[in-house]
């Protein structure tokens, strides 16, 4: 069955990786981001210290000055602009199902061009990627999305990565039973990985942001439509599984209209003007949790990623533009067996 | 029409060819070979359904390319073009033992199936057919395999019926069908135009007295439209094709997606799909031949 709509997640088992490679595994993405010149030094010693960094811009909106506010997020978190000249920097937005009826489902096409424009700026060769989960026609899903009228006015490069070349890599996470991905070929030549996910509840896992979003790199010609084989390997498992064999990748988050109750498709909007940006997707996605008054270490993969893949302890993340506390917001969550303590107290049907 | 027989010389010209302008795939050099032997090009098609033939494992299956054996979703497609190749008088045998081997393979897999629950409404006791081999069974892989099992005279099968039981349950009931789930947690939800498409091309001849299949094709005629995505909007007329709704604009449309490629051109996957609706759901749709 489905992660988006289909059979909940099984239950969570120890994951397979020990502490001790996961330093290891976090040694060596912190030294080669650095070595590439994608992230300072400083950078590098936070992860090292399993510390993170993440910036939230409020008031934001879709016509607003999107550009500036995504330029201060990176650099506030740590990304180095000027290692970015001539790399290869892939945005993978959310296009799971996309439909006009409902916008605040998928990524707003004027965040993807903001964060095109931003590395454009900064000498890197961009690429827009996704692999639509529920649809086989991709062609529906950028024009049904709005995405294909953004790349036509800025002549942006799209990746099917549902229907690429692919190439095995191995499961760095080793959380599930899969031995390895197979990863599309824009995936695997990108120098930078960004996830552009929209910031929502998921009425399966709780939550979906930065790292549940890289189920979306998975290629349907090999996963099937739904990607079915990620879910009979467990939800959990694989969000974290793809996350760590995935090191090149960072996070900005579409939270200015969201989604909240039935998520990840058939939910409620709900405006909420954010914009949330940091180098270390588990960090950024325990602050969307935050903001959304869901408690990060009660989201089963966030739980599995704690401490492996980054930080989820508010203790250890580093909060720049505006703090969380201030603009957390309680996002409805289905009333279902599965997704109760996912906060304190009663849950909004 | 000018254009289609533009489109048929592009596709004869390469008639293995891939998803975009990459390796050669199964589907796209399938449904090419389907729209060649459908627009009287049956030399050109050889090609297509001779590499076809040289892709298919010991097992009988066809995996998405050369060198890729699994997912074997693409096998339908291939039994699909080896049979209508070999409907041909003067080809009469040929890739019978192909057709066999791949056939064999169709009925040897199963969806996994499991006990109903509150959280979804449809049957997922019935067995039909997964994308990816121990994975559960969804609309488009059961679909096409149906359709190739139809064209070789398994109609009555009982692997057929049940699947066809599955693709009536698996419509939304206010019309149409997405990947294959239709209420989940109490929502229902949306429909998308392929799947309803390619499902309603399994189902022609297929009758249900509540209605479900009516209201898909009520679906289809309702949204397709100029507008609509060249993969989808071919996908929908065949479904509708296969149920002899004429659609009067489908030329007017089929042309203008053509002429959509620009100077980059269209990928072979969405010609070969355009020259298929253009001629329409016959092709598909089953015949008294049997390997």
């Amino acid at each position: 069955m489905n992660s988006e709509q289909g059979n909940p997640p099984i239950a969570d088992s120890k994951p397979a990786l020990e502490s001790s490679e996961l330093d290891r595994r976090a040694l060596i993405i912190g030294s080669s981001l650095a070595a590439a010149g994608l992230i300072g030094y400083p950078l590098v010693r936070q992860i090292l210290r399993e510390r993170a960094s993440v910036f939230i811009a409020r008031n934001q909106r879709y016509q607003g000055s999107l550009v500036q506010t995504i330029r201060d997020g990176l650099v506030a978190t740590g990304l180095a602009p000027s290692g970015l000249q001539g790399k290869r920097v892939l945005l993978k937005p959310n296009l799971v199902e996309p439909t006009r009826a409902a916008p605040h489902m998928t990524t707003h096409p004027a965040v993807i061009q903001a964060v095109a424009e931003v590395f454009r700026t900064w000498g890197a060769e961009v690429l827009v990627g996704e692999g639509p989960g529920h649809l086989r026609d991709t062609e529906m899903a950028l024009i049904e999305s709005g995405v294909q009228e953004a790349l036509d006015s800025d002549g942006l490069t799209f990746a099917d990565l549902n229907y690429e070349e692919v190439a095995w890599v191995e499961n760095a996470g080793r959380a599930s039973k899969l031995s390895g991905f197979y990863f599309p070929r824009s995936v695997i030549e990108a120098d930078l990985v960004v996830s552009l996910p929209k910031m929502k509840t998921h009425h399966w896992v709780g939550v979906t942001a930065s790292l549940k979003n890289m189920y979306g790199v998975i290629p349907g010609i090999k996963y099937g439509w739904p990607k079915n084989v990620l879910h009979h390997a467990g939800i959990p498992h694989t969000v974290f599984d793809i996350n760590a064999s995935l090191p090149k990748t960072i996070s900005i988050v579409d939270g200015i209209e969201c989604m909240e109750g039935d998520g990840p498709i058939m939910g409620t909007l709900k405006t909420m003007g954010l914009i949330v940006i940091g180098t270390n997707p588990t960090a950024v996605d325990a602050t969307v949790c935050r903001l959304m008054r869901i408690k990060p270490a009660r989201v089963s993969y966030l739980q599995r990623a704690a401490g492996r893949l980054g930080p989820i302890d508010n203790g250890l993340i580093d909060q720049h533009g505006e703090r969380w506390e201030g603009l957390a917001s309680p996002f409805a969550i289905l009333d279902e067996p599965h997704l109760q303590g996912l906060r304190e107290g009663v849950l909004v049907s | 029409m000018d254009w289609h027989e533009d489109n048929l010389q592009q596709l004869a010209a390469h008639p293995c060819c891939g998803y975009d302008c990459d390796r050669s795939a199964s589907e796209p050099t399938a449904l090419t070979a389907l729209a060649l032997i459908a627009g009287g090009r049956r030399d050109e098609a050889r090609e297509a359904t001779d590499w076809l033939a040289s892709l298919q494992d010991e097992n009988g299956a066809i995996g998405v390319r050369r060198d890729e054996p699994t997912p074997r979703w693409p096998t339908s497609l291939a039994v699909l073009a080896w049979l209508k190749s070999a409907a041909q008088p003067e080809m009469n045998g040929l890739y019978r033992s192909s057709v066999e081997r791949g056939l064999a393979w169709i009925l040897s897999q199963r969806g996994k199936t499991r006990s109903r629950t509150k959280a979804a409404s449809h049957d997922p006791t019935l067995v039909a057919w997964p994308w990816v081999e121990g994975t559960h069974s969804w609309i488009e892989p059961t679909a096409l395999h149906v359709l190739a099992l139809k064209m070789a005279g398994y109609t009555a099968h009982p692997r057929v019926r049940e699947a066809v039981r599955m693709l009536i349950d698996r419509q939304i009931p206010s019309g149409g069908c997405n990947y294959g789930n239709t209420t989940i947690l109490g929502q229902q939800l949306r429909p998308h135009l392929q799947p309803t498409g390619v499902a309603l091309l399994a189902l022609a001849g297929e009758s249900y007295r509540h209605g479900r299949i009516q209201r898909s094709v009520g679906y289809l005629q309702d949204n397709v439209s100029r507008d609509t995505s060249t993969v989808s909007l071919c996908w929908a007329l065949l479904g509708l094709s296969a149920h002899g709704r004429a659609t009067p604009a489908a030329e007017d449309w089929l042309r203008a997606r053509y002429r959509s490629g620009g100077m980059k051109g269209l990928s072979p996957l969405k010609r070969a799909l355009i020259a298929l609706a253009v001629q329409g759901a016959e092709i598909l749709l089953p015949s008294p031949v049997r390997a």
